[in-house]
């Protein structure tokens, strides 16, 4: 009885996340784009073939892996500094933390929109405090070099609460008898940082991370609004790039592609970055 | 002490000076917006709401629209996850242990993947421009969080008030309706606010999936007025339409901020 109520919901997701899986497979070995009509046509492995020489594709996969690592260390360095505070007692703190979580609930596309505005020049208001301070103009969404900076920054702004709000959950289990202890034998407040809180906190580090980086990897709206990718595709995604294939190249076939190119490195690195973790000791198999 | 009220100032200042930038954008006059300072009246104005108001289709619609699709896709994932986390709960430990695994794995995917698969979806059984249609793949979407909170929140209801139930003679329907349901409403809260946020904000499905300017929910109507006019410099008419968008939001989360946290917390905790 107890399955049967279970199955329904499980094959859901089997089958909204599965389906979508084969379906790219059988795609990936088929042409299927305007040139044949929007028929699949089997082209044996074309695709592929295509793909591991398509300078766009590994340009992209980079581009993405610099987003992900660059968003999510510095996501991480700061929630980590601001859940320290947070996890503190003071007046307000109920306030002042659902007042940080704005930026996570709000549609990424609308303030994807108000960061544009924010970068913009010469109008916004970076590129006048640059020019009250006498710095030449910024230009940031039309420097291939620093553009992807800017989708660093809009992405560090929305997602910095999401993992404070796990690492305060995280901090919230530790004991402040630990603390009481460690200083009465002598040891300095900073020290119990790297002695305690570090060492308890890394599983919720982890954790964060995991997810964020799976998040991070299939980074789209963000980018197609705020720089559409550019300038001269500095800042495409692999998420941008499949979909750039499927609805404006209309190439099903090797839109396909690129998501299984790209869902395979994923899965790759983290499989890669759970078997390091735990060679090192940090990560241990689940009890 | 000290110290600590200046870290709090640039906290909120950092968290909250992009959100407050757009409402000043919105309500200064296109002059102000790229010229120095002017006198008050030149200044300040309501011209950038009345054009959202008189725009065709006025953007309330959308806010109508992405109220309706976030609405019907949370009671349609807790209607499905609500019986289905139980039956996860009462599994043999074995068999649990690998469905969470499994929900766990769905829950990371980075779901942008599926647009494609998803849209040829939508052409073959014809649910494009259909805003309850929607509501399926935004449910389905859900249902990997939604199973892993609900789940955890039934296995943390002692076994002893389901088999005195039981003695009494409540049948499955009737436990779960009467006891088990009611006693975890935190968690059904918790779950009922992300995902209705979920919907309420994603962005890929919807922009393949709807096209008719009537039905576009929020985001994508957002991204369509961004896309027009890429570096147009009017911009207070946007600024406008972000504050709008933003306050059913920023009400929500300031109400329900508790089973916000709580759910984040539980959902990648006990996940």
């Amino acid at each position: 009885m107890n399955v049967l109520l279970a199955l329904p919901a499980l094959l859901l997701i089997a089958l909204v996340f599965g389906w979508p899986m084969a379906r790219y497979t059988w795609l990936s070995f088929h042409a299927d784009s305007v040139l044949t009509g929007l028929v699949p046509i089997p082209n044996g492995g074309a695709n592929w073939v295509r793909l591991l020489s398509d300078a766009r594709f590994w340009q992209d996969s980079l581009q993405t892996a610099r987003f992900a690592v660059m968003s999510v260390s510095l996501e991480l360095l700061l929630a980590l500094a601001i859940a320290l505070l947070l996890d503190q007692r003071w007046r307000g703190r109920g306030a002042v933390r659902a007042l940080t979580l704005l930026p996570w609930a709000l549609p990424t596309t609308m303030m994807a929109l108000g960061w544009r505005w924010i970068f913009n020049t010469p109008y916004g208001p970076l590129e006048q405090l640059a020019a009250a301070l006498g710095l030449p103009s910024l230009n940031l969404l039309a420097d291939p070099n620093f553009a992807w900076m800017a989708t660093v920054a809009a992405d560090v702004w929305k997602t910095t609460p999401f993992i404070t709000l796990i690492l305060l959950a995280g901090l919230q289990t530790i004991p402040a008898d630990l603390y009481e202890a460690f200083r009465l034998e002598g040891g300095k407040p900073w020290q119990s940082l790297r002695s305690i809180t570090l060492p308890l906190l890394t599983p919720y580090i982890l954790l964060s991370l995991l997810f964020r980086l799976a998040q991070a990897f299939g980074v789209f709206d963000l980018i197609q609004i705020l720089t559409g990718g550019g300038p001269a595709s500095s800042t495409e995604s692999l998420a941008l790039y499949a979909y750039l294939n499927a609805m404006r190249f209309l190439d099903f076939g090797y839109s396909a592609t690129v998501m299984l190119g790209g869902f395979l490195m994923l899965t790759v690195i983290i499989v890669l970055a759970a078997i390091a973790l735990r060679s090192i000791g940090v990560l241990r198999p689940v009890k | 002490m000290k110290q600590r009220q200046l870290w709090i100032v640039l906290l909120l200042a950092w968290s909250l000076a992009p959100m407050v930038w757009q409402l000043i954008s919105s309500f200064s006059t296109n002059d102000a917006l790229i010229a120095t300072p002017m006198a008050f009246q030149e200044r300040w104005t309501l011209q950038n709401y009345r054009e959202l108001w008189q725009s065709n289709p006025p953007f309330w619609l959308y806010l109508i629209n992405s109220s309706i699709v976030a609405s019907v896709s949370t009671l349609l994932t807790l209607l499905l996850a609500l019986p289905g986390a139980y039956g996860i709960a009462r599994l043999p430990k074995l068999w649990r242990q690998n469905s969470r695994l499994f929900i766990t794995a769905a829950a990371l995917f980075p779901y942008v993947l599926l647009f494609l698969a998803l849209l040829e979806l939508a052409r073959t059984f014809q649910l494009g421009n259909n805003l309850i249609a929607l509501a399926l793949p935004y449910s389905a979407l859900s249902m990997p969080l939604a199973l892993l909170l609900l789940s955890a929140a039934f296995e943390g209801l002692p076994q002893d008030l389901e088999d005195a139930a039981c003695l009494e003679g409540m049948g499955l329907l009737q436990r779960l309706r009467w006891i088990l349901i009611p006693l975890i409403s935190p968690a059904t809260a918790s779950t009922g606010i992300l995902v209705f946020l979920f919907a309420w904000n994603e962005y890929p499905v919807a922009l393949t999936w709807i096209s008719d300017a009537k039905m576009l929910t929020l985001p994508v109507a957002m991204a369509r007025i961004a896309g027009t006019s890429v570096y147009s410099i009017p911009y207070g008419a946007y600024a406008a339409a972000t504050v709008l968008g933003s306050i059913p939001l920023l009400v929500l989360v300031l109400i329900f901020q508790r089973q916000i946290v709580s759910g984040l917390t539980n959902g990648a905790v006990k996940g």
